[in-house]
């Protein structure tokens, strides 16, 4: 896979493209807004890894350069010293398709990165049972066992847990959660997706103790996060 | 009470007078003198002619002169009635009462001539009133003569209120019988209409007699007719009237003449006779048509009156008054009689009262409303002088004037204080239209001209990034009601200096806003150091921690293990110590936008954050949520922040092996409940002296593990927070460890979003 990164700070252009070569991926590293744009437009990427503040041209110009002029514009990872949440949501809103704050673990970073090129590849056939760490989904009697103890999930419960571990390590907005489980946004408090978010998150302990846990990126969805053991 | 309201009350009050004052006129007779008036002033323009076929044969003063005294013996009118006889008369009628017994011989031969004469006709009189309480008494002709005559009629006359013979009946009825009234007797015998006729008199109809000019009826003396000094053609075919027209016989009755002279009995009947003849009785209209008709046009007028100017409302009262003569006039040619006076009197009655009333409301109302602004008058004193002017509308309307002055004054002051005011500002209305504005606003916005819409100024002054706060600002400015929620727009001016414009409304006496009051400020200092704060905290949020990232990014190129830990500690305290101070110093900056979060749920999200660092130390956080998944309206940013700052704290004061319990609890509250996160840790609790100041600046705790130092601003955040959550966060000791509390009220039910 092609992996763009954009950044002006040379250490950190250095430290992610020694993460994205690990994984076996080729960098390409660019240290402005406008180099990117300009490689955008003659090569292909599948997968473009950008910061937040660059000189000449920011990330968000980029991306919103990338919607418009763009025929397929491939998946991007927003990179921010931002930490405040607001700023999050807008990047995700402007069309980013996940983030990641400076400084990050180099795990959690190649967690994203695979789940995004795990998505652009296509989801995958589906399989009547599936195995996440503890966790072992039976889609067709539609159960979860934790270490082999079954838990007891609503339809709704279980529609929402499948969904969440399917696209582990990507970050979903609500308006997709809402419409894949309930097939609707309309008429849908969003006090519901929250509740039924945290009965998910209470009936299947998730939390990193087990490998995974759920992430809110406030104002804009959630994210199922698989934790590696360090 | 409002002046159309008492207008409306005064108008009721007087069309119930006008009402009640018609129908008494029409039932009480209230105005007959002047009906009686009218009529015979009409009555007198035509008068019909006499009728040529009536003789009057009158018992006048010559012949009481050459006969004798009355009463004469009743053989001279045997001999009066054998020397008319051969004349052939169509009738004789002699009005003359013959009650009483006058003598055996004379009443035998009064009544053989009668007899034989076959044509004479005896009056019946009713006495009014009668004698033993009875209505009257019925005076009949003897018997003898009664059976000698051809017929007798009654001879009553009605007289109006002022006495004069108008009415007659043309049928009197007694406990017995109808009598006919002897002229119909008369007609009836023949002569003129009378085969035609075979109408029978009414006798509860009242009629009004047409009279011929008086003393044009041919008569002459009853002496003259006894010597036989009358030409036989004088007689031959006509009604003889015989009757007595000297004075003290007491048959001369006032009549509707103008002179004002007395009517015979004689000449009375000669006029029934004729007027039966050409059949031309004037009908009256009864009581209740006048009543109606004597209504209509006091209504149509009270009607008129609420919709018509002053001056129309006079010219058709005098219409109306002229009509209602026209119509009285007509109807009596046609032999109809309506009397006007009630109509008349309606109208007469209601244009003045309503004017006068009219008038009174105007000048209660100006009354109390002058004295209404006298008493609120405090920019310029309203002084009603009473000085000017004698009279009531005299006074008041010096009043007005007087008003009207200082008004003109208090607009002059007001446009005067506007243009004058060293800030440039401009009035619109609830349209958004620009009604006034001061010649400041013209050196920032250009010329602003009357007319101009809010919308087309701000949409030229004002930046299209800023579009939302415009469209704000219009929405708030366009409603009529109050707002506490004062918008307000940031521009720049073509000049560089920066602006905001705010709006207070403008209030009228019934508490409802009818405009704006836009002023302009100039910021531009304040801009000036905003912006230099900014830049300030971008260094730091940004500037600063850019490189600490990179000194992260590089560590794993260290080979120490041991020192790059320590590097990345140090770094990551840098950044932490520079978000924090951004943090608590942009706190106040922002109006607080707080949205519905599961607090369980947040915990969680942060506990799991910091499960590297506790699993670390082998801390284990344990999160229980006891509120039923209760929701908070708070900023998840911030809240989540200060829970993470508390949650971290714990984690670094615990010992290895420990454990945090987070629980949340739902309190129950008179006003809604209350929310309570508490986080608690088994190391070694806060110091005693520490406690009290814990939540301020820099009140750092020692960590057991000289490693970990905390900025000694995280806590003053956590305070901060969670105040502007409308909470509050305290800190104890427990048996083991220490505990914090922190509590925000629980978000109510959500709202459900119209445009979902």
């Amino acid at each position: 896979m092609r992996i763009a990164i954009a950044d002006d700070e040379v250490d950190v252009v250095n430290f992610l493209k020694t993460i994205v070569e690990d994984m076996g991926h080729i960098a390409s590293a660019f240290s402005d807004g406008a180099a990117l744009s300009q490689a955008l437009v003659r090569e292909t990427y599948d997968l473009v890894i950008m910061d937040w503040t660059m000189p000449k041209k920011d990330g968000l110009a980029t991306l919103e350069w990338m919607q418009t002029s763009l025929q397929e514009k491939p998946p991007v990872i927003m990179l921010t010293n931002r930490s405040a949440k607001k700023d999050i949501s807008d990047a995700l809103n402007a069309g980013a398709d996940d983030y990641v704050t400076k400084p990050e673990d180099p795990s959690v970073i190649s967690a994203r990165i695979n789940a995004l090129l795990r998505r652009s590849a296509g989801s995958g056939a589906f399989e009547a049972k599936a195995v996440y760490g503890k966790y072992e989904f039976d889609r067709i009697d539609q159960t979860v066992a934790i270490d082999d103890k079954v838990m007891t999930l609503t339809a709704k419960e279980f529609e929402l847990a499948d969904m969440f571990f399917r696209n582990r390590d990507r970050t979903l907005s609500r308006n997709y959660i809402m419409e894949t489980i309930w097939r609707t946004t309309a008429a849908l408090a969003t006090r519901t997706l929250d509740m039924h978010i945290s009965r998910v998150r209470a009936k299947l302990d998730l939390k990193p103790e087990n490998g995974f846990r759920i992430f809110t990126v406030f104002g804009y969805g959630y994210r199922l996060e698989s934790i590696e053991k360090r | 009470m409002t002046l159309r309201r008492r207008l409306l009350i005064e108008w009721c009050l007087i069309a119930l007078v006008a009402t009640l004052s018609v129908t008494f006129a029409t039932y009480w007779r209230g105005t007959a003198a002047f009906d009686n008036l009218v009529y015979d002033q009409l009555s007198s323009i035509s008068r019909p002619a006499p009728d040529e076929d009536i003789l009057l044969i009158n018992i006048d003063e010559a012949s009481m002169a050459r006969i004798g005294k009355w009463p004469w013996d009743r053989s001279i009118h045997a001999q009066l009635i054998e020397k008319l006889s051969p004349a052939k008369p169509r009738t004789i009628l002699l009005d003359i009462l013959l009650s009483e017994p006058g003598g055996a011989d004379s009443d035998a031969r009064l009544a053989q001539a009668m007899k034989s004469a076959g044509n004479v006709f005896l009056p019946v009189n009713f006495h009014s009133p009668g004698s033993d309480g009875r209505a009257y008494d019925t005076e009949r002709p003897l018997p003898l003569l009664a059976a000698a005559a051809k017929g007798a009629g009654h001879v009553n006359v009605a007289f109006d209120n002022d006495g004069i013979v108008r009415r007659i009946n043309l049928c009197f009825s007694d406990d017995e019988q109808d009598w006919p009234h002897l002229t119909e007797l008369v007609f009836r015998n023949g002569g003129p209409g009378s085969a035609a006729s075979g109408r029978l008199p009414n006798c509860e109809a009242q009629l009004m007699l047409p009279y011929a000019a008086r003393d044009t009826f041919s008569e002459i003396s009853y002496a003259d007719a006894l010597d036989g000094g009358i030409p036989a053609k004088l007689v031959e075919g006509r009604d003889i009237i015989i009757g007595a027209t000297a004075a003290g016989m007491g048959d001369n009755y006032p009549g509707p003449f103008s002179d004002g002279g007395v009517v015979s009995g004689t000449e009375i009947m000669a006029n029934m006779v004729a007027a039966l003849r050409r059949d031309d009785f004037v009908t009256p209209a009864t009581n209740w048509q006048v009543m109606l008709l004597s209504l209509l046009p006091t209504w149509l007028l009270m009607i008129g009156f609420l919709r018509w100017q002053p001056r129309t409302a006079l010219i058709v009262s005098v219409g109306i008054f002229a009509l209602i003569l026209i119509c009285s006039t007509s109807a009596l040619a046609a032999s109809l009689w309506f009397p006007p006076g009630a109509a008349l009197l309606g109208i007469i009655l209601v244009y003045p009262l309503w004017g006068w009333r009219r008038l009174q409301a105007m000048s209660a109302f100006m009354h109390d409303e002058l004295g209404e602004l006298e008493r609120e008058g405090d920019i310029v004193p309203l002084a009603l002088n009473p000085d000017r002017g004698s009279d009531l509308v005299g006074r008041q309307s010096a009043a007005l004037a007087s008003a009207i002055d200082h008004l003109r004054d208090l607009r002059r002051f007001v446009s005067d204080s506007l243009e004058h005011l060293p800030d440039p500002m401009f009035v619109t209305d609830t349209a958004g239209t620009v009604t006034m504005a001061n010649h400041r606003i013209e050196d920032y916005l250009g010329p602003v001209a009357k007319g101009t819409s809010l919308k087309t100024l701000l949409d030229r002054i004002v930046a299209s990034a800023h579009r939302r706060s415009v469209d704000d600002y219009l929405r708030v400015t366009g409603k009529t009601q109050q707002n506490p929620h004062q918008p307000f727009v940031r521009f720049v001016s073509p000049d560089g200096s920066h602006f905001v414009m705010r709006s207070a409304p403008v209030v009228n006496d019934a508490d409802k806003t009818v405009g704006h009051i836009h002023y302009l400020a100039d910021i531009s200092t304040l801009a000036q150091a905003e912006n230099d704060r900014e830049e300030a905290l971008q260094l730091l949020s940004h500037d600063m921690r850019s490189p600490q990232s990179a000194i992260i990014a590089l560590l794993p190129t260290i080979g120490d293990k041991r020192v790059s830990g320590r590097i990345e500690g140090h770094a990551r305290r840098t950044i932490a110590l520079a978000q924090d101070f951004v943090d608590i110093a942009r706190m106040g900056e922002s109006p607080f936008e707080g949205t519905d979060i599961l607090l369980a749920d947040l915990a969680r999200d942060i506990a799991d954050n910091l499960w590297p660092l506790a699993s670390e130390r082998s801390v284990t956080i344990d999160v229980v949520d006891n509120s039923d998944s209760a929701f908070v309206l708070a900023e998840a940013d911030s809240l989540g922040r200060a829970i993470t700052n508390i949650l971290d704290n714990a984690v670094k004061f615990s010992p290895a092996g420990g454990t945090i319990r987070v629980s949340i609890d739902r309190l129950k509250a008179e006003n809604g409940a209350t929310i309570e996160l508490a986080i608690s840790d088994d190391g070694t609790g806060i110091d005693a002296d520490l406690l009290p100041r814990l939540f301020t600046r820099f009140a750092a705790r020692s960590a057991p593990d000289a490693r970990i130092k905390s900025s000694g601003l995280g806590l003053t955040y956590v305070r901060a927070v969670a105040e502007r959550h409308g909470g509050k966060v305290w800190a104890e000791n427990r048996a083991t460890g220490a505990c914090f509390y922190m509590q925000i009220p629980e978000a109510m039910e959500p709202i459900p979003d119209p445009d979902v």
